[in-house]
């Protein structure tokens, strides 16, 4: 059973309960009150009729009458009083009776008391009143009045009462039933929004929002359901970003696989079905060498830069920059002589939480492509300042359009020149990535013909 | 002096270039070798008509792409081959739509490129007239062989094995390929078949020590180079 559907049924039952008690209670509230009012002026009326009569009696008595001028008498009396509801019993014998019914057991000591006494019978569908008292003549308690009248009038008025009630009770019911229902539809349609966003997300299409613009619990749902949706939104566009930038390395990769691979595979089919003089052959085994030592780096740098995206556990610790300078140099002293070029260092920074074989690579990396770029007699500075690591070098520096690009894998700015030094368009991809994994990020300044300087600058 | 078919090959490794001279060198062309888009470009202005037969052209070069340089290889009359390691369709296509004759994907293998190279010189009638290796002179024109000046009667099929191997000497052919291009792919003769014919042509030719049987591959016709 849908929730609009629940809800809106428990309020009309509550509801439609609640009225039926209630309207119940006011009718039987009601019936009382008139019942009371109805017996107290009855009881009135009857007091007052006994009073009067008792007088009368007493002036009759007194005046000596005998028995049946006194019966007349009193007739006559009675009509006085326009008794037509009344009986009046002596002696437990009726003595006048103005009223169309008998009154069965005259004789009762109920009719006697000194107040009003009252019954309330019932005979085929009509309600009679006796309400009896006694008459104090002379001190005697001899004579009784019995008030005999038909009250169905009463009750007809309660029944009426009661049929208008549930009347007006049903056309309640139905018109608050409906707006029960219409108002919980109401107050529930934002489940329905939601629902249909979350269906539309399943679906595929992450942009979807649900717009709910209630202040209520359903609004602070779709508020908390938004911001998840955001929150996968932004996750599956990464997961999107990395897996388009794992194809195109893959891609990269193969493309880079394949040049080496064409001059082996020819340089190998060349040896074994051409016929070439000693010369020529060398040559070819030299390239193939030459290939197979560039696919051997590739490979290697290739492993370094998958190792870094798979595993993010790096170990940081607290490690001298200085100590770290220093090694770099003694590590770069050998290849950067033999191509006469100098390496200045300078640290004035202290200690940092890096990764100490990362850190050494990216530096070492970073040297590496300022020697390519230089030529005989340059000078290459690595300097530490505040959060910041520099190397600069007075190389052949980077046209201002490709910086954006150096750091993507295999891109080169000339392929020939950097083959020819034994890049493969890792090395600046590389640095990107050990930078990224210590919080740093690559600032690369350049220009043509004049140097390039990079910056490893930590977030503070 | 024989003139020798000019092959401009314009490609940026320096290992790859190197690889297809010394091979279409060794087939008996004469090679130009050019590494970057613009100076293909520079050489293709300069270069007067019927110098070059054909360019073998990398499509992914500094400068100016392949792609880019067709325009200049039309206005210089030079067919092109696009030697490349973009193996995609739409490349492919890309290529042979803007006017190439032929599109090998790297890596390639060496008999393939000169078979390849030798069908696009006879489509667009830049064949060699003629062949000499030693004393023998092979008129393609005329379709005649001649030996120290002397006409030598060859049979058709001796003939066109002997202007297979001519034309790429010094690589070897197995002998399915030379079935597959002398006698076509249809024909289920034995290999056989080529060293009975092998032996002919050595024997009319006094080639026996030009053409070489090299083990477990087949047969080469051996020039200096």
């Amino acid at each position: 059973m849908k929730l609009w559907k629940k809800l809106s049924l428990v309020a009309v039952l509550v509801m439609l309960g609640g009225m039926a008690v209630s309207g119940l209670a006011v009718l039987n509230h009601e019936k009382q009150y008139n019942q009371e009012k109805t017996l107290e002026s009855y009881g009135q009326q009857l007091k007052f009729t006994a009073y009067s009569l008792g007088k009368e009696l007493e002036s009759g008595l007194r005046a000596g009458y005998n028995q049946v001028t006194m019966n007349s008498y009193v007739d006559f009396v009675m009509r006085r009083f326009e008794g037509y509801q009344y009986i009046l019993i002596k002696d437990g014998q009726v003595i006048s009776n103005r009223t169309p019914y008998e009154l069965v057991k005259p004789e009762d000591e109920r009719w006697g008391g000194k107040e009003p006494y009252s019954v309330i019978f019932k005979r085929d569908n009509q309600y009679f009143l006796i309400m009896g008292q006694g008459i104090s003549v002379g001190g005697s308690s001899e004579y009784k009045l019995v008030l005999i009248q038909d009250i169905s009038q009463l009750y007809g008025d309660i029944r009426q009462q009661a049929i208008y009630s549930l009347v007006i009770y049903l056309c309640a019911a139905v018109v608050s039933v409906v707006l029960i229902f219409l108002i919980i539809r109401r107050i529930l349609t934002p489940l329905k929004e939601l629902q249909s966003a979350s269906l539309d997300i399943s679906g595929g299409n992450l942009k979807r929002r649900a717009i709910v613009h209630t202040k209520d619990e359903i609004g602070s749902v779709a508020t908390a359901f938004n911001a998840m949706a955001d929150q996968i939104e932004n996750q599956v566009t990464e997961l999107e970003q990395e897996s388009e930038r794992r194809r195109q390395l893959l891609g990269s990769l193969t493309h880079e696989m394949k040049t080496p691979m064409t001059s082996i595979i020819g340089y190998s089919d060349t040896l074994l079905h051409v016929n070439l003089n000693e010369e020529q052959m060398q040559r070819a085994l030299y390239h193939i060498k030459e290939e197979c030592s560039r696919l051997e780096r590739l490979g290697s740098k290739l492993m370094s830069l998958m190792g870094l995206y798979d595993n993010d556990s790096i170990c940081l610790e607290e490690v001298s920059i200085q100590e770290i300078f220093e090694k770099t140099a003694r590590l770069e002293a050998l290849p950067l002589s033999q191509k006469g070029i100098r390496l200045e260092y300078q640290c004035t920074m202290g200690k940092r939480r890096v990764d100490r074989d990362l850190f050494e690579s990216l530096l070492v990396n970073l040297i590496d492509n300022s020697a390519r770029a230089s030529k005989e007699g340059d000078i290459i500075y690595l300097a530490g300042e505040k959060n910041r690591i520099l190397v600069k070098d007075q190389g052949c520096g980077i046209p201002k359009e490709e910086i954006e690009r150096v750091t993507e894998a295999f891109y080169m700015v000339d392929k020939a020149r950097s083959r020819k030094e034994g890049g493969c368009g890792l090395g600046l991809a590389l640095c990107a990535r050990i930078a990224a994994l210590h919080g740093a990020r690559l600032m690369i300044e350049s220009k043509l013909g004049e140097g390039t300087q990079i910056s490893v600058v930590f977030e503070e | 002096m024989r003139v020798r078919t000019k092959i401009l090959v314009i490609e940026d490794d320096t290992s790859i270039l190197e690889l297809i001279c010394m091979n279409l060198e060794a087939a008996g062309y004469e090679t130009v070798a050019i590494r970057d888009g613009l100076e293909a470009a520079e050489y293709l202005q300069e270069c007067r008509e019927n110098v070059v037969a054909l360019a073998l052209v990398d499509v992914m070069l500094p400068g100016k792409d392949g792609f880019a340089l067709m325009e200049d290889f039309q206005k210089a009359k030079i067919p092109v081959i696009y030697l490349t390691a973009k193996d995609d369709v739409i490349s492919k296509v890309h290529g042979l739509k803007s006017g190439a004759e032929d599109y090998i994907v790297k890596p390639f293998e060496v008999l393939e490129l000169l078979v390849r190279i030798e069908k696009v010189l006879k489509r667009t009638g830049r064949s060699r007239q003629k062949i000499q290796i030693r004393d023998v002179v092979i008129n393609l024109k005329e379709h005649s062989v001649t030996k120290a000046g002397k006409k030598v009667a060859l049979k058709p099929l001796e003939y066109e094995l002997l202007v297979t191997l001519a034309s790429s000497k010094n690589v070897a052919f197995s002998r399915e390929e030379l079935l597959n291009q002398i006698w076509g792919c249809e024909y289920m003769g034995e290999t056989r078949t080529v060293d009975v014919h092998i032996g002919q042509l050595r024997k009319k030719l006094e080639f026996h020590d030009v053409i070489r049987t090299i083990s477990k591959t087949g047969y080469r016709l051996e020039d200096s180079l």
